[in-house]
């Protein structure tokens, strides 16, 4: 945690600078006789250096408790991503993002949540070594949500919220 | 004072009449069983629920979209006391203190007598925040007319460092950190004095900043998705064998703890952005000092899972109070709440006892209504709702992030309102990765406009002084517990306060 709150504080400090140049460079407002202090930098700023502050306090602070040492290494991350909690995070992100951000709006509603449904469930579900009647039911289960997940969601939202989906 | 009272219980029964009608009943039985199936699930928080469901509703009439979404959050915070009592596992965060005394309950045998417990002390907790909220909230509209720009401001300082505070007891900065990013987000967009757009860098998307309901989504729901996948899988959950009645004696004998705990999860919930889970546990921590049965605490205590069920359910209304009044949320479902009232053109804040003080009491009926249903739900489906327990993580998260993407789009149908949605679940999973709490994320993202304005208005109204963001009354209240707040937690001025204050009291003696 150290370390993260070291790197946080960093980047803390860093977003806070840049804000404060990005206030500064923001209009004053003068030819419309706007007052000094109404100009739309001034809270920018403000909060940008409240942030700053926290950061350094977060910085300072995980140095003191030896945060700064990173010892970052291809083993230490090799060892991280073996873990099967973060497999299962790294897998859910590709499968969310890769829907959500890329699918949805490039191919029509249905086939994008179908594909998605079905490639979550049986991507999870699957484990080596089991019995062929297991795997095809876990086939087909995900078949059967993807279909009607699709369906009801579509059918919800198009028929009933009025809303053209994607 | 009797005339007001009057007018009062007038202005209540009206709205309950007006909600008595087979649409608006049938509204308030699906939702709430919906609320209470979400709550349930462990994974699926009341913020989420909330969330989502202001994506299915907001082409229904506003009475009736608010209506849901009270009974989908009064039900989840319910709800979630099933997951918490019967594998130990909070169904919502704001449970958390449920598991204590509920699990060990649950171990005895006693599972069913522990739902009990849960039903009524979450009814009773409802029923006397419900009457706060009947009450001050009125009070603290007219009051609130009187605030002006310097004491905005001061309340959303307010806001931030004590739901900061409180939600992160352990290490307050990431409290105020999240609170001021919350902040900062809000920044983003056409500012509302000089129509200047901060930090849009030309997007035609950004200038109306980003949508409150689909950073809500991605924070409470894709965020969630990701953890849940994460984890370990939850133990799956067996039915109780004995009866989810509640019974008479277990609220007779714990009446005080009851009142206590109702008393102290409203003004929790009052306080912005201080949500069920603090309720909940500053309830359990007073009922257990006050206990007669101290050493019962934590090993099946049904006064200890009593003030916590109350308390959690509770904070609901009194969160309602400054969304009405002020248009700060008391909590993060709260904060959802809000955004979904300004979807449906209802605008909370001081003006609302003058514009629309029916719609506080129509609000009261729909606290009254979810409570209602919740108690008659949590007696007779409690058995079979809990089969959804049964179903695995693999095939309800898809789901769940199926909605979340498609809810977050359906509001203005943009596609870039999902990438909002994703941006804000990554953010969020990171900074809760780190300790980093939701809830004053999400209340500064809300108090960022207020914020803003109000910081320039006074200071071209005082032309630059600042005295009077000190002087005036409200805001030297304010900005004094703001700093005690914030000087408490540095070590060496705590330590400092701790001697002045033995040597005061060696003196008096």
């Amino acid at each position: 945690m150290v370390r993260a709150d070291f790197l946080t504080g960093i980047a803390l400090i860093l977003v806070g600078l840049y804000v404060i140049l990005e206030s500064w460079r923001m209009p004053r407002m003068e030819h419309l006789g706007a007052h000094p202090l109404s100009v739309p930098g001034i809270v920018p700023a403000f909060l940008a250096g409240v942030l700053i502050v926290a950061g350094a306090v977060l910085a300072i602070r995980s140095v003191r408790a030896g945060g700064h040492r990173l010892g970052l290494s291809r083993e230490k991350l090799r060892e991280v991503l073996a873990k099967p909690g973060n497999r299962r995070l790294v897998i859910a992100l590709v499968l969310t993002i890769g829907y959500a951000g890329f699918l949805i709006g490039r191919i029509p509603y249905e086939v994008a949540t179908g594909l998605f449904i079905f490639a979550f469930i049986v991507v999870f579900e699957w484990k080596r070594g089991c019995a062929t009647t297991r795997y095809v039911r876990i086939v087909v289960a995900a078949a059967i949500l993807a279909v009607v997940t699709t369906a009801i969601v579509g059918v919800a939202f198009e028929r009933l919220f009025l809303v053209t989906l994607p | 004072m009797t005339a007001v009272l009057l007018d009062n219980l007038g202005q209540f029964s009206s709205a309950i009449g007006g909600f008595l009608t087979p649409a608006a009943l049938f509204h308030m039985a699906w939702s709430t069983l919906l609320g209470i199936v979400i709550g349930a699930l462990p994974g699926l928080t009341a913020t989420m629920g909330v969330a989502l469901v202001t994506t299915l509703t907001y082409k229904l009439e506003a009475d009736l979209a608010i209506l849901i979404l009270m009974c989908v959050y009064v039900g989840a915070i319910y709800g979630g006391s099933r997951t918490a009592i019967l594998i130990n596992i909070p169904g919502t965060p704001a449970n958390a203190a449920t598991t204590l005394d509920g699990f060990p309950l649950a171990k005895q045998g006693l599972a069913g007598r522990a739902m009990g417990v849960a039903t009524s002390g979450s009814v009773l907790g409802s029923v006397i925040g419900m009457f706060f909220l009947a009450t001050l909230a009125p009070l603290l509209g007219n009051y609130a007319l009187k605030f002006q720009s310097f004491e905005f401001f001061w309340l959303a300082i307010f806001g931030i460092v004590i739901s900061g505070h409180l939600t992160a007891l352990e290490d307050p900065i990431k409290g105020w950190i999240a609170g001021f990013i919350g902040l900062m987000t809000a920044m983003v967009g056409q500012e509302g004095i000089h129509a200047y757009e901060r930090f849009t860098y030309g997007t035609t998307e950004l200038m109306g900043g980003f949508a409150l309901i689909p950073a809500m989504v991605g924070a409470f729901g894709f965020a969630e998705v990701l953890t849940v996948m994460r984890d370990p899988a939850a133990e799956m959950a067996d039915n109780p064998q004995d009866s989810v009645v509640p019974k008479w004696e277990d609220v007779a004998k714990y009446w005080r703890t009851i009142v206590r705990s109702g008393l102290i999860g409203t003004i929790i919930g009052i306080i912005p952005g201080v949500g069920e889970d603090i309720g909940a546990w500053v309830s359990y921590a007073a009922a257990r000092r006050k206990s007669k049965e101290r050493d019962k605490f934590g090993k099946g205590s049904i006064e200890g899972l009593m003030a916590a069920e109350t308390g959690n359910n509770a904070v609901v209304p009194g969160a309602i109070i400054p969304v009405l009044t002020l248009a700060i949320p008391g909590s993060a479902p709260a904060a959802v709440l809000l955004a979904a009232m300004f979807i449906h053109g209802v605008r909370p804040g001081p003006m609302i006892m003058v514009e629309s003080p029916h719609f506080v009491y129509q609000v009261v009926a729909m606290v009254f209504f979810a409570t209602l249903a919740m108690g008659l739900f949590g007696i007779l489906l409690t058995k079979p709702l809990l089969t959804v327990l049964a179903i695995p993580r693999t095939k309800l998260m898809p789901v769940v992030f199926v909605l979340c993407a498609i809810g977050s789009y359906a509001i203005t149908s943009r596609l870039f309102d999902i990438w909002v949605m994703i941006g804000f679940g990554l953010l969020g999973f990171v900074l809760r990765e780190m300790r980093y709490p939701m809830a004053p994320l999400v209340l500064g993202i809300i108090l960022g406009d207020l914020l803003d304005k109000n910081l320039r208005r006074g200071l071209v109204l005082s032309d630059g002084d600042l005295t009077p963001f000190f002087t005036r009354p409200i805001c030297l209240v304010l900005w004094l517990i703001t700093l005690t707040s914030i000087l408490l937690t540095i070590e060496p001025v705590r330590n400092g306060m701790q001697h002045v204050w033995q040597r005061v009291r060696t003196r008096r003696r």
